[in-house]
Formats: structure tokens, C-alpha cells, sequence
């Protein structure tokens, strides 16, 4: 084959030709290599090297101690629970939602109250049913009168990461629900089956890559997730995230914590080559752009109308209340003991807490502008440019995304510690971490936006003269602004957020709202904790409004919403 | 602009140029393969063809958004093979317009002159002209939604041509309008292309759009060049059968050369001899094909000499009437356009063919 060489000779040319080109290539390709692949690779050496030879032994040992088996076990047996659980809910919400015919102002508060568990903190669940169901819980203890309950365990721990998670789901359901064609279902009607005849062998059969998707995603989700069991799972439910994070920061056993996260790492990959492979061959409905029109759906029954919207309502309205029960008791004095009215923990955040709100909001101001960038820009160079490793640059670009936090934590821990890139204890490593971790979503869509653009509308740029830079930049840049805002969006909210990655990443010099919450929770200040994350979910709230009107008033064309981004 | 001096002509050479794409079943295939053609200074060439036959990919290749596998593209003096497109000054019309969205009629028009950096008051002169010479005066502040496909493709064709491009390449510029506006954009772009006096390049699939506006034609297929000349030239004298058949209509008649004299050929076709210019190569003996065009074939009486044949099926449509007729085992189409004492045959009908030799051509093998 001649054909090769030659093919390789023409991209060296068009690569030499386009200087910009290159040089955005070589630059993406070091910082790829620089924060995604070598922490990566230094993770894997200290699984797997000791003293400069491979080995399992380290393996061995980690996954021959019986408590480590327990920690997989659970850590599998918990994403299962909420995998199913958060399924359950996320359908009933989405087929709600999308069959119930609901006046939109209801379906607003229906989306609002999905829509607090996707901007706060992930712990704040948790700490609202300790609130709730603690010793001194607001119903063991107050209206039950229970004594001596402990709200600590597998139940509780995936109840609130269900609760945490399932509007992901429900994210990813909706639209796969409207799209199913209702003349199919009107094709079983019309042989004379029931309507739920039709909705166990039409409808639900339809949904189930939909369904097998969103399970997947919340056992990812609950595999990952950190500060849930570290609130509540307590000694008797150890799980792996908490297990290494207690082997690094407690025993100082780095080595042991790299294992640890390593174990993790196997179902993640599971996960998502599942994802990949099975669930995105099996669909049967083309989601589109328009969603399919409902009025002709499907209608249903009176009673079955009456349950779903009253299940809703009882899931949402448990919500609301976890939260508002946060509100209260960032506004009382000593919540369960004194509760007179005080906003003693707020002065509090804002005196000594201050440096910590200082330093997130410095880190998720230079890290959103930062993500927003390199994410238009991986998704520009992928989707329209051709260059050697393109598709490898879209894959690696990913990996940190896909990753459960710990994994990168510790990968970042183990890089950065040492020569030659000493960057532990700055600024730089968290921001580097959110950007590598949270960008992704903006590659995606701007990936999805520029699909949506003809090719032609640049290459007239360039016949009229443009450099391939001007071209971006004139012409590119202002059509997929609403893939940067909503890709700058969620690298804010998430660095407002996110604390499994930064928690080992954080130091005396900088730290993190999220990891002060978790400081006050274990020195049991439940006030200012609660005051923080009231300040973290108004301050998201806030962001969030604002990109929401920038990407009306650009009036983007199919633009991707930051909700929908959430939930990717 | 209407006023500026125009620029000396630039010619186009493209030698031995080819383009190889991967087909995911069919392995290495050839978009266009060994296209070698001159185009004159200041002339509109048409690249004419079916779908698939690499007309596209050559216009692309002269713009700069392909490169060529092999090959060289000369314009004016300089090899611009391996230019990007933003370094050969020339003006694109595409098929879908490609106006920028986000950017008002006047944005998308001054854009190349702001790519240049030329002074506001030069660009406000030169997009205020240009728009007036497409028709859109007034329409600066509108934006592309805003406007009809025939004024998105005059705002495209103003884009094009305002920063005064050596070459303009048009792109099935056409295909997205109505019939009527199609006819009348043509016509304007062909003025349009005059009065500049720019070299262009047309690519269509409509052999009609490619006569009408078209210097000369050159017809491609499965991405080779198989004919250039002037329209009436690809007309009278295809020289196969494939441009034969795109360019009009054709009948095809198989027959024997008997005899070549003072360069005419002498063709037996089942009995009845017709002389035919020749090509210079066909010697007695020799089997060819005959191409007819309908209005060329006189339909008579069967007691005249000819051609014997019976008629298979008349259409009258007006301003002409079309037969289908029997000779021998082949079907003719045949024209006759109506005459005030025109006589008229019915289905079944015994007549003869009289193929005036001038109006025959001879296609060797």
C-alpha cells in the first residue's frame, strides 16, 4: 500500500500549512499529556511498579484484606440500590412529565425541585437527613420521639444519593419518553389492547436503552460519589472512595489509597464500555432536536394520572423539605438543641469561613473561562478539523470526565508531589483538575452545535481571505457561544460543587468551600455547614440564571441548555 | 466598485489533476482522476456532469478546499496547488449560500474587506456599490434570515465578488431557487460575470443552466474529463456516447462503413446507405454509431426515399409533435415541429426517414 505514506505526507502538509493549526494541536496534545495522561500513568506505575519492576503484588495484598473485599462488595451493592432506585424515579418523573399533560407551570416546579439536587453540594442530601433522621433528627427524635437511632448505614446512604442523583436520569429519560412514536402505541391500541397492556409491552420495551442508560449513569454516579458515604455510610458500611481517601489521609499510605482507587477504577470502565458498546447500538428511538409532538400520545386512565402526579409530588415535595430544612438550620442557633433564630452562621462563613469562599470563588473564576475555552476549542479542532490523533484527542480529552473523582484525586496527588511538575498545594492543580474534569461537557456540546452548522459557512470565510484563526474567531466562535457559555457554565457550578477529585488536591494555602463543610460536619458546627451550602447553591443559583438569559438572549439555534448539560 | 478599472484577466491550467477518496466498501476510489484543462482569461467555463462525477471536487480543488492527490493548478503565473484557499484570491458561491448568520447583509458582504483591513470608509463605499449592482440596495441592516433564497444568493454573489477576486467559482449556485428565478439569476450572473470580466468557473448538473450561461462546457463523468467545447460543439459533434445522451437528446444508430471518400464516410445502415462526414479514422469495414438528434430526422411518406420505418407512437405537444418509430429492431425518437400544412402519421403507420447527412455524427467502435 502506497497509499499511506502518501496519505500521511499530505496531513504533514496541511498541518505545515496551517501553522495555527499545528500549534493548537501541539499545545492541546502537552496539556492532555500533562493532565490527563501522565497523572494517569504515574497512578497505574504505583499500582503496579515497585522498585522499578511490574508486579500485582500491592494488588494482591489490598484485594486479599477482607475489610478491601467488603469495600468493593458494598461499594457494588450500593450502585446497584441506587442505580435501581434512582431509575424507578427518574422514570416516574420523566413519563410524568411527558405523558401526564400537565399545565407548564407545574412541570416548571416539577424541573425546579429536580433541579436542586444538580446545583448544590453533593453532601447537601445527607446533611439534611441527618437533620431529619439523626439522634436528635427533626423526625426520629421530634416527632417520633425515637431515642437512640442511628441514621448511619446502607439505607440512608442510598436514600440521599438517590435523592442526589436521580435527576441526572430523569435528564436523560425525558426525552427518550417523548420520542417514543405514539402511533406505535396507538398501533397496540387499535389491536385492542389495554392501556397497560400497551404500556408494559409498547411503551417500556421502547424505553429500555433509555432506562439500561440511566442506570448506568447512576451506578457510575453512586460508585464515584465521596462525600455521601463519608457523611453517612458510618464504620459498619465501609464503601472504596471513603476507604482510600481514609488510607491517605489517615494511615498517609498513598500507595495503598492508589490501590484502593484502582479497584474502583474496574466497574467504572465496566460502566462505560457498557454504555458505549450495548447501549448505544440497542437504541430504537431517534431522539432529535424537536421533540416528538404529545398532544397525541398515548392518554392515561384517571387513577394512573392521579398516582403518578401524586408520586411526584411526594418525591418533590421530600425535597423541598430536606432543603428547606438546610435553610433552617443555617438560621438557628444549634439545630436539634436551641433553635432560636440567629444568623450567627453566617457571620461565621463570611468572617472565618471567608477564605475559603474567597479562594473557590478565585478558583472557579479562572477555571470557568479557562474550561469554556479549551472546551470550544477540543470540540472545534474534533469536530472540524483533520489532523493526525484527532480521534484519539477527543477520547483522551475525556477520560478525566469519566473517571470516578477519586481516581483523579489521587492520580493528581501522585503526579504533582514531586519533581518535575511540583504543583501540589497551588491554585494551578485544583483549577487544572476542574478544567480537565468538567470541560468535557463543553466539547460535547460544542460538538452537537456544530454539527448543526454547514461546513460551507467557514470555508466561505476562508475563500474570502481568513486565516483559519480569523475564521474561528469571526466566524466559528460567535456561532457556538452558547456551547462555550453553557460549557463555562457547568465548570463554574462544578468547581462551586465538586469535591471528590479536590479533596486531596486542597492545602493550607488554598481550600475549598466543599471541603470546609465537610470539616464542619465532622467537628459536628452543622450550622455553618448548612450556611455554606446555602451560599453555594445561591451563588450557583445565580450563575446559573445569568448563563440561562445570555444563552436566550443569543438565541441559540438548538442550543444545549445548561440543564441538559448537568446531566451529561 | 462599478466604476473601479478592471483587472487584467487571469487564466486557470489545471494539469493532470486527481483526487483519491476512501470508500468504506469500495476501498481507494478516484473523486476525479488526471483532469487537464485550460481555461481562457476573463472566460465562464461550466464543469457539467452527474451526480458523483467530480465536478464538485474539482471546483474545490481550484478553490483550495481540497488538495489535489496529483497535479498542479496554475493561476495567472502562480502554482497554487498547495495554497490554502485564504491565499488564492478568489470568490466562492456556494450551493447553500453560506451566509454568516450571526452577521447583517452588510457584515456578510464587507467581511473580506475587513480580512484585508481595509480603511471603513473604502469598505462602506465598496459594499454600498456592490450591493447596488446585485440589487440589494438598502438591505444593509437586514439579517440573512430575513431574506428570500434569490436575495440570499445576491447578497452570496455580492460577498464574492466585492474584494474584486481574480477568479469567481460558482457551485450549483442555482439549485435551491424556482424554476423562474433560476432562469432569471442566470441570466443575471452571466451580465454580472461580463461586465467584470473575471475569470469563473460554473459547476451545474442542469445542461440547460450550462448552455445558457456557459463560454464553454466541459463535461465530466465518473471523474474524468471526457469532452470541452462550446456548446453548440458538444452538441453537433459529442464525442461519445454519454455526452451525446447529457447534452440533449440523441438517437444512436448502429451501421457498417462501406466506403470513406474525400473524407465522407458512407454508412449502411440495414440497407440504407446515408453519407456522413467522417472523423478522419473510420475506414470501410468498420462497425459504428450514428448520432441523430430528433429535430434532425424528416419524417415522410413511405413512397419517398429513406430510411424504412413504422411509427410506433405519436405525442403531440404543441409547437411539435414526437414519434417514436420502428426501424428495424431500434426505436427513434423523432421531432417534427408543426407547420401549417404539416401532415401528420398515426401508431402503425408505414414511413420513411430522411437523415440529412450534416445532421448526422459518426461515433467510432
Amino acid at each position: 500500500m502506497k497509499a499511506f505514506p502518501q496519505a500521511m505526507a499530505a496531513r504533514w502538509r496541511r498541518l505545515t500549512r496551517d501553522p495555527l493549526l499545528a500549534g493548537a494541536v501541539v499545545v492541546l496534545w502537552l496539556l492532555l499529556g500533562l493532565f490527563i495522561l501522565y497523572p494517569l500513568a504515574c497512578l497505574l506505575a504505583s499500582v503496579f511498579a515497585e522498585d522499578g519492576a511490574l508486579t500485582l503484588r500491592p494488588l494482591l495484598a489490598v484485594a486479599g484484606d477482607p475489610n478491601n473485599r467488603r469495600a468493593f462488595a458494598n461499594s457494588l451493592l450500593l450502585a446497584s440500590l441506587v442505580g435501581l432506585g434512582g431509575t424507578v424515579l427518574a422514570f416516574l418523573f420523566a413519563f410524568t412529565a411527558a405523558r401526564a399533560r400537565l399545565s407548564p407551570r407545574i412541570l416548571a416546579v416539577l424541573d425546579a425541585a429536580t433541579l436542586l439536587p444538580l446545583i448544590s453540594p453533593p453532601f447537601t442530601v445527607s446533611v439534611a437527613i441527618l437533620f431529619s433522621f439523626g439522634p436528635r433528627g427533626l423526625i426520629t427524635y421530634r416527632l417520633l420521639g425515637m431515642n437512640n437511632v442511628t441514621a448511619y448505614g446502607l439505607t440512608s446512604t442510598a436514600l440521599a444519593e438517590i435523592v442526589t442523583y436521580f435527576p441526572i436520569a430523569y435528564l436523560t429519560l425525558r426525552p427518550v419518553l417523548a420520542a417514543v412514536d405514539a402511533n406505535m402505541e396507538n398501533a397496540a391500541l387499535s389491536m385492542g389492547a389495554t392501556r397497560w397492556r400497551v404500556f408494559r409491552t409498547v411503551t417500556v420495551p421502547l424505553a429500555v436503552p433509555g432506562l439500561a442508560n440511566a442506570f448506568l449513569l447512576l451506578f457510575a454516579a453512586s460508585l464515584a460519589d465521596f462525600a455521601t458515604p463519608l457523611i453517612l455510610a458510618g464504620n459498619s458500611f465501609p464503601v472504596l472512595p471513603t476507604q482510600a481517601y481514609l488510607q491517605i489521609t489517615g494511615l498517609f499510605d498513598l500507595k495503598g489509597g492508589a490501590v484502593l482507587s484502582f479497584l474502583l477504577l474496574l466497574p467504572a470502565a465496566g460502566v462505560y464500555l457498557l454504555q458505549r458498546f450495548w447501549v448505544g447500538r440497542a437504541s430504537y428511538v431517534t431522539v432529535t432536536g424537536k421533540a416528538g409532538s404529545q398532544s397525541n400520545a398515548m392518554g392515561l386512565t384517571r387513577t394512573a394520572r392521579a398516582l403518578l402526579v401524586g408520586g411526584c409530588a411526594v418525591v418533590g415535595a421530600a425535597i423541598v423539605y430536606f432543603y428547606a430544612l438546610l435553610l433552617y438550620a443555617s438560621l438557628v442557633m444549634a439545630f436539634g438543641a436551641n433553635h432560636a433564630w440567629t444568623l450567627q452562621h453566617y457571620r461565621v462563613i463570611f468572617t472565618e469561613g471567608l477564605p475559603a469562599i474567597r479562594d473557590t470563588l478565585i478558583i472557579a473564576g479562572i477555571g470557568m473561562p479557562l474550561g469554556g475555552l479549551y472546551g470550544v476549542l477540543v470540540g472545534y479542532l474534533v469536530a472540524r478539523k483533520r489532523f493526525a490523533g484527532r480521534h484519539a484527542m477527543e477520547v483522551v480529552a475525556m477520560i478525566n470526565y469519566a473517571l470516578p473523582g477519586t481516581i483523579v484525586g489521587i492520580a493528581y496527588l501522585i503526579a504533582f508531589n514531586a519533581p518535575p511538575f511540583e504543583i501540589a498545594g497551588t491554585a494551578l492543580i485544583i483549577i487544572a483538575c476542574y478544567v480537565f474534569r468538567y470541560s468535557p461537557t463543553g466539547i460535547r456540546a460544542t460538538i452537537a452545535q456544530l454539527q448543526q452548522i454547514d461546513r460551507s459557512i467557514e470555508e466561505a470565510s476562508q475563500s474570502l481571505g481568513a486565516r483559519s484563526g480569523t475564521t474561528f474567531r469571526r466566524v466559528t466562535l460567535p456561532l457556538i457561544m452558547p456551547a462555550f457559555f453553557a460549557g463555562l457554565g457547568v465548570v463554574f457550578i462544578r468547581s462551586m460543587t465538586a469535591i471528590s477529585a479536590t479533596i486531596f488536591l486542597v492545602s493550607i494555602s488554598w481550600t475549598l468551600i466543599t471541603v470546609r463543610i465537610l470539616e464542619n460536619m465532622t467537628e459536628v458546627a452543622l450550622g455553618p455547614a448548612a450556611a455554606f451550602s446555602v451560599f453555594v447553591i445561591v451563588v450557583v443559583f445565580v450563575v446559573l440564571v445569568g448563563v440561562r438569559a445570555l444563552l436566550a438572549r443569543l438565541h441559540a439555534p438548538g442550543g444545549a441548555s445548561v440543564e441538559t448539560v448537568l446531566g451529561g | 466598485m462599478a466604476d473601479a478599472p478592471a483587472l487584467t484577466p487571469v487564466a486557470i491550467r489545471l494539469a493532470g489533476i486527481s483526487k483519491r477518496f476512501a470508500h468504506r466498501v469500495k476501498g481507494d476510489l478516484y473523486a476525479v482522476r488526471a483532469v487537464s484543462l485550460a481555461i481562457a482569461p476573463g472566460e465562464l467555463l461550466t464543469l457539467l456532469g452527474p451526480s458523483g462525477c467530480g465536478k464538485t471536487t474539482t471546483l474545490r480543488m481550484i478553490a483550495g478546499f481540497e488538495e489535489p492527490d496529483a497535479g498542479t493548478i496554475v493561476i495567472g503565473e502562480r502554482d497554487v496547488t498547495h495554497l490554502m484557499a485564504n491565499e488564492r484570491n478568489i470568490g466562492f458561491v456556494f450551493q447553500s449560500y453560506a451566509l454568516f448568520p450571526h452577521l447583517s447583509v452588510f457584515e456578510n458582504v464587507a467581511y473580506g474587506l475587513r480580512v484585508q483591513n481595509k480603511p471603513p470608509a473604502e469598505i462602506a463605499r465598496a459594499v454600498g456599490d456592490v450591493l447596488g449592482l446585485v440589487g440589494l440596495g438598502g438591505y444593509e441592516r437586514q439579517q440573512p434570515h430575513q431574506l428570500s433564497g434569490g436575495e440570499q444568493q445576491r447578497v452570496a454573489l455580492a460577498r464574492a465578488i466585492v474584494f474584486r477576486p481574480r477568479v469567481l467559482l460558482f457551485d450549483e449556485p442555482l439549485s435551491n431557487l424556482d424554476a423562474k428565478l433560476r432562469v432569471q439569476m442566470r441570466d443575471e450572473i452571466r451580465q454580472l460575470q461580463k461586465r467584470l470580466g473575471v475569470t469563473t468557473v460554473y459547476v451545474t448538473h442542469d445542461q440547460e443552466e450550462a448552455m445558457a450561461i456557459s463560454d464553454r462546457i466541459a463535461v465530466m463523468d465518473r471523474g474524468e474529463l471526457v469532452q470541452v467545447g462550446s456548446a453548440e460543439a458538444l452538441y453537433h459533434r459529442p464525442a461519445s456516447e454519454f455526452v451525446a445522451r447529457f447534452i440533449g437528446r440523441a438517437n444512436l444508430l448502429r451501421g457498417r462503413v462501406t466506403a470513406v471518400r474525400d473524407g465522407a464516410a458512407e454508412v449502411d445502415l440495414g440497407g440504407h446507405g446515408v453519407r456522413v462526414a467522417g472523423d478522419g479514422t473510420v475506414a470501410p469495414g468498420d462497425t459504428v454509431r450514428l448520432v441523430i438528434r430528433p429535430e434532425r430526422i424528416a419524417i415522410r411518406p413511405p413512397a419517398e426515399p429513406g430510411l424504412r420505418a413504422t411509427v410506433l407512437s405519436r405525442t403531440f405537444l404543441g409547437e411539435k409533435a414526437e414519434y417514436q418509430v420502428g426501424v428495424g429492431d431500434q426505436v427513434l425518437q423523432v421531432a417534427q415541429y408543426s407547420q401549417p400544412d404539416g401532415r401528420t402519421f398515426q401508431a402503425g403507420d408505414e414511413v420513411t426517414l430522411a437523415l440529412p447527412s450534416e445532421g448526422v455524427h459518426i461515433l467510432a467502435g
